[in-house]
Parts: C-alpha cells; sequence; structure tokens
C-alpha cells in the first residue's frame, strides 16, 4: 500500500525535528519527499460518499450555531482523543463522507458503517485492520446501521467496537 | 560354442498396467475435485459448518431480493447451513452479532456473509479472496 506508506512517512516528517526531517528528506531523494509532504489523501483519494441518515436531526455535522461549526450531533459519541489516532477496526474501505467526516465499512461487518469526524484523515481507500486512518484532539464517532430503504440510521455503538478503532 | 540368450519378454503387459493404474489415479484425483468445491482455507472462519456448502447463483438471486431487518429465518429457507460461521462481534451496544459465509459456487474466491442479529437479518455484503 503505497499511499500509506507516504501517510506514515509525511507523518514521522511532521514529527521530528526540521533538522532532522531535511536530513531524512535528503536520504529519500527530493521527489519522495515531495510526495510524501504533498499529502497521502491524494493518492488514493475515493469520491465523497453522501449517506441518507434516517434521524433527520437539524443539529448534525457540518450545520452551524452562531456562526460556529458543528463538530458533532445528538448519535455521536465524542472521545478526547489528545491528538492519538484512530485505527481500522477491522480490514474494509475509508471513504471520505460529507463534512470532513470518513466513513469506515467492512464486507466482513454487513450492514455497518462507522462515521468519525473532527480529526484529520490519513487514508483512503483499503485498509488493513490495524491501519491508522486518521488522527486528531476530538473524535466524534457515530455507529450507523443499514436499513430497507437505503436510509443509515444512527446507533449506538458497543464499547468493544470503539476499542477496536482506539486500539490497533 | 555359443548359447543362445532366453527369449526377451515383452514389456507390453507391464507398461498397459502402469499406465491404466496412473489414468486410474487420475480419475480419482478428478473426481474427488469435482465433489470437493475448491474453497480456500481462512482466517475469517471461526468454525468450519459445512466444507462442501457453496452458493449456487439461483440462491444468490433469491437472497439479493430478501429485504434487510427481514428474519433469519427467511434467509434460512432460501440457504441451508454455512461454510463457516466467522466470530461473533458486537458493533451496536448490547446486540451480539453472527456472521456466516458461504463461497459462490460459480467463483470460491468470493464469499457472501451475511450478518444476523437475534433472529433478524442485518444485511449481506461480498468478501473477495477471504
Amino acid at each position: 500500500m503505497p499511499d500509506m506508506t507516504l501517510c506514515s512517512i509525511r507523518e514521522l516528517l511532521f514529527s521530528i525535528s526540521t533538522r532532522r526531517a531535511i536530513a531524512l528528506c535528503s536520504g529519500m531523494g527530493a521527489i519522495a519527499c515531495l510526495m510524501a509532504l504533498s499529502g497521502c489523501r491524494s493518492m488514493a483519494e475515493l469520491p465523497t460518499r453522501t449517506i441518507a441518515i434516517q434521524q433527520n436531526w437539524q443539529l448534525q455535522p457540518g450545520a452551524t450555531v452562531a456562526g460556529l461549526q458543528v463538530q458533532g450531533g445528538l448519535g455521536d459519541v465524542s472521545i478526547d482523543l489528545a491528538g492519538g489516532k484512530v485505527y481500522a477496526p477491522f480490514a474494509g474501505q475509508v471513504q471520505p463522507g460529507t463534512h470532513e467526516c470518513l466513513l469506515f465499512s467492512s464486507p466482513e461487518v454487513p450492514a455497518y458503517l462507522l462515521r468519525f469526524c473532527g480529526l484529520s484523515h490519513l487514508a483512503s481507500g483499503s485498509v488493513q485492520q490495524g491501519d491508522a486512518i486518521a488522527w486528531g484532539n476530538t473524535l466524534q464517532v457515530a455507529a450507523l446501521r443499514k436499513q430497507p430503504d437505503g436510509q443509515w440510521a444512527m446507533v449506538e455503538p458497543s464499547v468493544n467496537i470503539l476499542e477496536r478503532s482506539l486500539n490497533p | 560354442m555359443k548359447r543362445r540368450s532366453p527369449p526377451k519378454k515383452s514389456s507390453f503387459p507391464y507398461l498397459l498396467a502402469g499406465s491404466s493404474m496412473l489414468m486410474l489415479v487420475g480419475v480419482m484425483v478428478d473426481v474427488r475435485d469435482v465433489l470437493r468445491p475448491a474453497v480456500p482455507p481462512s482466517s475469517l472462519c471461526a468454525e468450519i459448518v459445512q466444507p462442501q456448502s457453496v452458493l449456487p447463483r439461483d440462491k444468490l438471486a433469491l437472497l439479493l431480493n430478501v429485504p434487510e431487518r427481514d428474519s433469519k429465518d427467511t434467509i434460512r429457507s432460501i440457504i441451508s447451513e454455512p461454510y463457516c460461521r466467522l466470530p461473533t462481534i458486537e458493533i451496536r451496544a448490547g446486540v451480539t452479532a453472527e456472521r456466516e459465509a458461504y463461497p459462490l459456487a460459480f467463483d470460491p474466491q468470493t464469499w457472501f456473509v451475511v450478518l444476523y442479529e437475534g433472529n433478524e437479518y442485518a444485511g449481506y455484503d461480498f468478501v473477495f479472496n477471504p
């Protein structure tokens, strides 16, 4: 997965000191370094997936209140990630959703989607279980269950599924 | 005085017997392959239920017409025992999900995975090269 490799290099470059980053870049070669710095998202970016949520609440991620953006609405579990990462709980696919959210799906877990909002994306496309897919300070996560009419209903995610997403 | 060498025995019967044995082995191997579908072992499975189970094309077409939230019995009336069961998981708080897998008869590298919650059919997906 070259996109994930670039993501890892990019993450490393941002995490170390400038002098070390320059030394690492000169060792990698300018082109590889520029590719990593230009961002891994462009390497395998999938189109934004729009889903219809059954609960049509007024305040959802992306809505605004008093000119401020809503990060999470009813149905989202808010977790203090403190700069940590979110990992793929199963082998599956990460796809951009609306309002800077990520949608995770896995053919091993039919009829469910996980929506991660409020984070910086690290991966897009096919991922293996335990791959880092996003990082940030406050995670808004929602579990969505497929309905017969094609809509997705927000349900309460289990502790187990959250743990799988936070501890690879 | 020249000694006459004994007449050489023909090797034809031995060749015939050997090639017949080889043909017999070949036929037996072929029959075994036909009887046992080439389902590769997978780490997805927690328990093999019915090693011969595959999903024919006509049954797949029927399954795709079953809406989510229908009963498990509806699915089971179309397909019998799965090839294997995946580990149970809990996605929705307080609800244990069961997952069963059926390799497609016409493409054993593709598995039809179905998820149940209690007696409710939640949905399906396809796993490629499990």
